[in-house]
């Protein structure tokens, strides 16, 4: 493996050192936008100027009380949810694993909605350890359905357990907000998944969750390369399966719960990214996984800014643009015959 | 040559079929299903009865047939005016769901391809959640938008995952994702509105026959009554689609219009339903399974169906009215409390289907 000097080998990594710039290109670019673009466009000078300077202009405000903690969340959101799903597409070698697509995101939302109404915890540190519950309930649930009975974890199966759990859960939480009229309120502007009106403790709250969750994910990298050779042969390799399973599926839950109970459940950032990175730098995931944690916040951010521009003035949260822009990415996967039946 | 024609009709008499004669006309009955629906029928009628015995306060059964025959009695207003009509509604949208469910999963040929899974229920959602916080809250006009969107879903389903044939993986795989998308739709629509219509909204997506009236049965029975033709129609059609490609082609059958035709029976129904009581979750992915467990017919019942369907509304809003009284929950809660457990263990068993 060391002899890393063959031409093509040179080539490729070139090629990968050149993508990765420019995804930071494109990451800092979305984010200028995201703290430009909106209801009040401000100069990107004058960003800039409040960033560095200060001020108490009506856009110095702006941009310290709106803009940045909206951004920040955008970003730690969106690399949560790209590993998440990349953790999530490698151990269970399946291209459509996602954590919305596999109930995952749900469970987090019951998790969330329990807290609400019954513990009356309304702060996200209080709540975010629900999620995690639910997100981990979830994922263990639908793994265990897809994976019993004949033919193991197929990705039909495990998105049909997916629908299943999203049903069971979605029943749950109706069964709650039916119960307790006044969950409804609070509850309703956070499921729709939007990283918008968030408090900016938030981003204190949820960067230790988000770094434990990328250094389990990252530990794991090398076993997840010798599972995408299938079981036996990661065993051969001497990778201890179970144990890249388990710890790169706590990765998984952990940055799924906290994203989710940061900005609700945003959908397909977790799909669509992960392919989109493995395109670009191949599939080893010592490269893939920063590329999707790279590229994760560019969609995310990208789907919040058009969401506050195509319908002025009122917005359209992120957690709807991403759905409608991934909808079209799964229907090109499984038309592409990428999933096998 | 009667008798003669006879002697044929009952020599060739498949196994299981029994042979009735009507005046001139004769008709293989099968007897299991025959059966089966006289069972459920009779379940049907002891389940109506307790559904108009239990509640707030509960009715002695004797007072309930009294109030159905029309003679006075003291609880003409709790048995007549409130449960009489939810139960009709109950019915009518539980066959509905029963019909429409047992239509689609037939042509697709998987149990999955329920209006609930594949996004037709979330496209009858989406539109109507939508109306409904722009202020159009009139029963004139929301039924027609839950129509078109359940109609526009399937639509956009079934044409992205035509790629020169329909293979029923892809379709379901689609049917999911854009179920997550439309479902994502809604949540938006839910924000836009004041709190109120987002309570309302809430519980209509959920799937509820709470303070369903008269006013609501009417239509709905009417739209019911004009598609009888259609599903008249589908009985005998679903005979044809259920044979193999080639067998039915040799015989002429125009099977792609055959295949649409149910369908779009099955999604029209679907939708009519939704429309009035909310999309009541897997009421039309059980109700055909379960009621060809019961007659071992090798195509889905839909007699029988639709009596499994309103059976199981009807248990479902009971419990929903009794479990937690005072508060009364949407029956969609209950139908999918023990719908996906089900669908799971389709999923475990294998049973999920992989071509079309």
């Amino acid at each position: 493996m060391r002899a890393a000097t063959s031409p093509t080998t040179r080539a490729l990594v070139t090629r990968r050192i050149g993508w990765t710039a420019a995804a930071v290109a494109a990451l800092l670019l979305s984010v200028l936008l995201s703290l430009t673009v909106g209801a009040r466009s401000i100069a990107p000078a004058e960003v800039f100027d409040v960033l560095l300077h200060g001020g108490h202009s009506d856009a110095a405000e702006i941009v310290r009380t709106m803009r940045v903690p909206r951004t920040l969340i955008g970003l730690m959101v969106g690399v949560a949810l790209a590993l998440a799903g990349t953790a999530l597409q490698g151990i269970t070698r399946n291209p459509i694993a996602d954590p919305g697509i596999l109930g995952i995101s749900q469970g987090a939302s019951v998790g969330v909605v329990l807290a609400i109404a019954f513990a009356g915890i309304h702060s996200l540190s209080g709540y975010v350890w629900f999620a995690f519950a639910g997100a981990a309930l979830a994922s263990v649930a639908v793994y265990a359905i897809a994976a019993s009975g004949r033919g193991g974890a197929t990705p039909v199966k495990l998105a049909l357990g997916g629908a299943a759990i999203n049903a069971l859960l979605t029943s749950v939480t109706m069964a709650v907000l039916t119960t307790k009229a006044a969950a409804l309120d609070e509850f309703r502007f956070w499921q729709v998944g939007s990283v918008a009106g968030r408090d900016a403790e938030v981003v204190g709250q949820i960067w230790p969750f988000l770094l434990a969750g990328t250094v389990l994910v990252l530990s794991v990298a090398r076993g997840l390369d010798a599972l995408a050779l299938g079981e036996d042969v990661a065993k051969g390799l001497g990778q201890n399966v179970a144990t890249v399973r388990i710890t790169a599926g706590i990765g998984a839950t952990i940055l799924t719960g906290a994203g989710v109970a940061a900005a609700g459940p945003i959908a397909f950032v977790g799909l669509a990214v992960p392919h989109i990175a493995r395109a670009i730098v191949g599939s080893d995931h010592r490269w893939v996984l920063p590329m999707a944690a790279l590229t994760g916040p560019v969609m995310l951010l990208v789907s919040d800014v058009a969401g506050r521009i195509v319908f002025p003035p009122s917005e359209v949260p992120a957690g709807v643009m991403t759905a409608l822009i991934g909808v079209p990415f799964l229907v090109a996967l499984v038309r592409r015959k990428a999933v096998p039946a | 040559m009667t008798a003669s024609s006879a002697a044929t009709a009952v020599g060739m008499r498949p196994a299981g079929y029994a042979l009735v004669r009507l005046g001139q006309g004769r008709f293989l009955l099968h007897r299991r299903a025959a059966v089966a629906a006289g069972v459920l029928t009779l379940a049907l009628a002891t389940v109506c009865v307790a559904y108009l015995c239990v509640g707030e306060s509960n009715v002695p059964p004797a007072d309930v047939l009294k109030v159905l025959f029309g003679q006075p009695s003291a609880n003409e207003l709790v048995v007549g005016t409130l449960r009489l009509p939810r139960m009709t509604v109950g019915l009518l949208i539980g066959a509905a769901f029963g019909i429409a469910g047992a239509l689609i999963q037939t042509v697709a040929r998987n149990p999955l391809a329920s209006p609930d899974i594949i996004g037709i229920s979330q496209g009858a959602s989406a539109l109507t959640v939508g109306a409904m916080t722009f202020g159009i809250t009139s029963y004139a006009v929301l039924p027609y938008l839950s129509i078109a969107g359940g109609i526009l879903a399937a639509a956009l389903v079934y044409a992205f995952a035509w790629r020169g044939g329909l293979h029923a993986t892809r379709f379901v795989l689609i049917g999911i994702g854009f179920a997550i998308a439309l479902r994502s739709v809604t949540h938006l629509f839910l924000t836009k509105g004041d709190y109120l219509v987002a309570q309302q909204a809430q519980i209509w997506m959920t799937g509820s026959l709470n303070g369903r009236g008269w006013d609501e049965a009417a239509p709905l029975a009417w739209a019911l009554l004009l598609l009888l033709p259609a599903v008249l129609w589908a009985a005998r059609a679903q005979r044809t689609v259920s044979m193999d490609d080639d067998t039915a082609t040799a015989l002429g059958v125009r099977l792609g219009r055959v295949r649409l035709g149910l369908v779009l029976t099955g999604v029209v129904l679907a939708s009519v339903a939704t429309a009035t009581a909310g999309p009541v979750d897997f009421v039309a992915l059980l109700a055909p399974q379960i009621a060809r467990r019961m007659t071992r017919t090798a195509q889905i019942p839909l007699l029988c169906s639709a009596l499994m369907g309103a059976l199981i509304v009807v248990v479902a809003d009971l419990l929903a009215r009794r479990l937690l009284s005072p508060t009364e929950l949407p029956v969609g809660v209950l139908t999918a409390a023990v719908g996906a457990p089900y669908l799971i263990w389709l999923i475990i068993k294998g049973r999920t289907g992989g071509k079309a």
